[in-house]
């Protein structure tokens, strides 16, 4: 018997109990789906992070404070050791880094701003030096960005995102107008093109002012965010060298102390991310990779029943003249086609999955283009591994005996 | 030619015997029989004497407690697995007095069967079983599924089955032991021509009107051989 035989002995037998089949294959339905759902929403994440930090351009890094945080005991020992950066240290990078083409800072506050009736919460409130905009430059809607005298001059102006004009200006033109921010009133001179949200959070909830001002409206004690564009993007190593140099000297570092500052890079971002949704994927592999075994233990078991059912058929076979492997081949083939059934099903939900969450939910998931193949690989090892017994049960059954069976 | 060379079939002191908890059923206690190309044989006995255990035997079906069994010149036990089920396959064509159709599949199908594990492609495969089933009469009923169809038409399509490798022995274990006396003479005429056609046959039954079909009846009881009785000249092979 060949495998085409095989193949159409099996899918006539799984269509005959096609209730049964259905349901035997939940686990590996479920499991595969949950996967593939997983795999999605985190290739979604990933194309979705990288595409944000594109415009964090080649070339350029931010030094901070503390850098990402992934956990509250490392959070807390840099507060506790890192000192705040200043205005100071940018100026001395400015200075003493003559592989910087640009170097600029932005510092940040949270505040609530009201305007008549209309409130908005938690604003993000960036204090930046206008050189920041050449480096991660800024899409403008409506009017322009901050200018550099505004700067010089700690002019009282602000440049909105699109949440502080959808919730505080409806309906109205905000260019020109003024929005009060720790009691002072500043000139609206542009706005922000909307960003959307990731994962729920708004991007667009901040306004942006002159750096000096907003070390006149929140004081000088906030550490700042350094951001430095190197002459020549491809040797940015170079110019981080020079920032760490200065910075540790203006620290007074001795040289086995590590530096208290942090360099952030875009792929510096990239790759925590991807370290961090990596393991969340190997978890989720793990708890799916038990759903996936249970799944192949039905399997399993549904077939030693099927070959109990079918035991005279299996007879009959042998009688005219099937060989043991010609039944395992057929046994087989229809655990690993039941098996490649449930993968399909999966995928085709993981798939119908992936396009819901993306049209109404914030997550940005995206049905990955390997999980077809990788499903079908997975499923057809649980229907060899989990086939074979099965299988070489029936091959091994006695002609006779069988056929006396009712 | 070698004298034997036309034995089909060769027992010598053929015994089965099943263990049946702390007692032995001695289904079979040494059988010798030899068969000849061409004979038909009608093997009668008493319900329990052990025709279908014989036949299981002759069939590669089964293997015997001890004793020899030499299928055309060859020894039986020597063979493997895969060796008798190339046997079944081939050589032997098995009818049963429960028809074992497969319920799902349809005549045809059925009855490629055999054909499938005999690896014959499929167009060819198809072409000589509507031709077996044609020669059983039931070329309108190839699609037909078993339980679509009569005691005598199963049978038959059982019979076509067995046929359609053309094989050198025809076995068949009260063919007609589920039919009734009109249809059971269908089938004997049926095995007459076949007869005619030069294969070898033999028959397990009760009924001694279907027995006189044959040219020589074996009856066995208590599992020996209690009489081998030549009725008159098998035709096929007289010169
Ligand atoms: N698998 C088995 N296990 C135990 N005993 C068996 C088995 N097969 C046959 N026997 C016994 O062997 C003896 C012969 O059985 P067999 O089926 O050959 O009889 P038979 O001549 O074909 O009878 P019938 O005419 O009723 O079909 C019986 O006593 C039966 O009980
Ligand atoms: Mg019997």
């Amino acid at each position: 018997m060949n495998f085409v035989e095989g193949f159409r002995l099996a899918l006539e037998s799984i269509w005959a109990n096609r209730l049964r089949s259905f349901l035997t294959l939940l686990g590996v339905i479920i499991g595969i789906a949950a996967i593939i759902s997983t795999a999605a929403v985190i290739q979604g994440l990933n194309s979705y992070v990288s595409e944000k930090l594109s415009n964090l351009g080649k070339g350029v890094f931010t030094v901070q404070r503390v850098g990402l945080i992934t956990n509250r005991e490392a959070f807390l020992a840099a507060i506790r050791r890192n000192r705040k950066l200043l205005p100071a240290d940018g100026r001395a990078i400015i200075e003493r880094c003559p592989s910087a083409s640009a170097v600029a800072w932005e510092t940040h506050a949270t505040i609530d701003i009201k305007r008549g009736t209309n409130e908005i919460r938690d604003v993000d409130v960036g204090g930046i030096t206008p050189g920041i905009l050449e480096i991660e430059p800024f899409e403008v809607a409506d009017g322009r960005i901050l200018a550099q005298h505004e700067e010089d001059g700690s002019a009282p102006v602000v440049f909105v995102g699109n949440d502080i004009v959808e919730r505080l200006f409806p309906g109205i033109d905000p260019v020109g107008k003024d929005l009060r921010i720790k009691g002072r009133d500043l000139r609206i001179v542009g706005v922000a093109a909307k960003k959307g949200s990731i994962l729920g959070f708004s991007q667009d909830n901040f306004v942006k002012i002159p750096f000096s001002l907003h070390r006149k409206l929140f004081g000088t004690r906030r550490s700042i965010n350094i951001s430095v564009q190197a002459a020549v993007p491809e040797d940015m190593e170079t110019t981080m060298d020079e920032v760490r140099t200065v910075l540790r000297a203006r620290h007074h570092l001795e040289p086995a102390d590590d530096d208290d500052f942090t360099f952030l890079t875009a792929e510096g971002i990239n790759t925590l991310w991807r370290s961090l949704t990596a393991t969340i994927f190997s978890i989720a592999l793990f708890v799916v990779g038990i759903s996936l075994v249970v799944g192949g233990v039905v399997i399993m078991n549904i077939m030693l029943v099927s070959v109990v059912e079918r035991t005279r058929e299996i007879g009959v076979r042998k009688a005219v003249g099937a060989r043991q492997r010609d039944i395992v081949l057929q046994f087989l083939v229809e655990a690993v086609l039941l098996s490649c059934v449930g993968g399909l099903i999966g995928v085709a939900i993981a798939w119908g999955l992936s396009e819901l969450l993306a049209a109404y939910t914030p997550l940005p998931a995206r049905f990955p283009s390997w999980a077809p193949p990788v499903a079908f690989l997975i499923c057809a090892g649980i229907g060899v591994f989990f086939g074979i017994h099965p299988a070489r049960r029936a091959a091994r059954l006695d002609p006779i005996e069988a056929l006396r069976t009712e | 030619m070698a004298p034997g060379s036309d034995e089909v079939i060769r027992t010598e002191a053929l015994t089965r015997s099943f263990p049946m908890g702390s007692t032995i059923v001695h289904a079979l206690r040494g059988v010798d029989l030899v068969i000849r190309r061409g004979e038909y044989v009608a093997i009668m006995g008493p319900s329990g004497s052990g025709k279908s255990t014989l036949m299981n035997l002759i069939g590669c079906l089964d293997t015997p407690s001890s004793g020899q069994y030499w299928l055309s010149g060859q020894p039986v036990a020597q063979l493997g697995q895969d060796d008798l089920a190339r046997i079944r396959n081939k050589t032997i064509g098995f009818v049963f007095q429960t028809f074992n159709l497969l319920a799902r599949a349809t005549a045809l199908r059925n009855v490629e069967l055999p054909l499938i594990y005999g690896g014959v492609p499929p167009a060819e495969r198809r072409a000589r079983a509507e031709e077996a089933l044609q020669q059983v009469d039931l070329g309108t009923r190839m699609d037909h599924r078993p339980n679509q169809l009569s005691g005598g038409q199963r049978q038959r399509v059982s019979i076509a089955r067995a046929l359609v490798t053309k094989p050198a022995l025809l076995l068949a274990d009260e063919p007609t032991g589920n039919l009734d006396s009109k249809t059971s003479a269908e089938i004997m005429v049926l095995f007459d021509a076949l007869h005619r056609a030069g294969n070898t046959i033999v028959v397990v039954t009760h009924e001694r009107d279907i027995a006189e079909h044959a040219h020589r009846i074996v009856t066995i009881r208590d599992g020996q051989i209690a009489s081998d009785e030549l009725r008159k000249r098998p035709e096929a092979i007289a010169p």
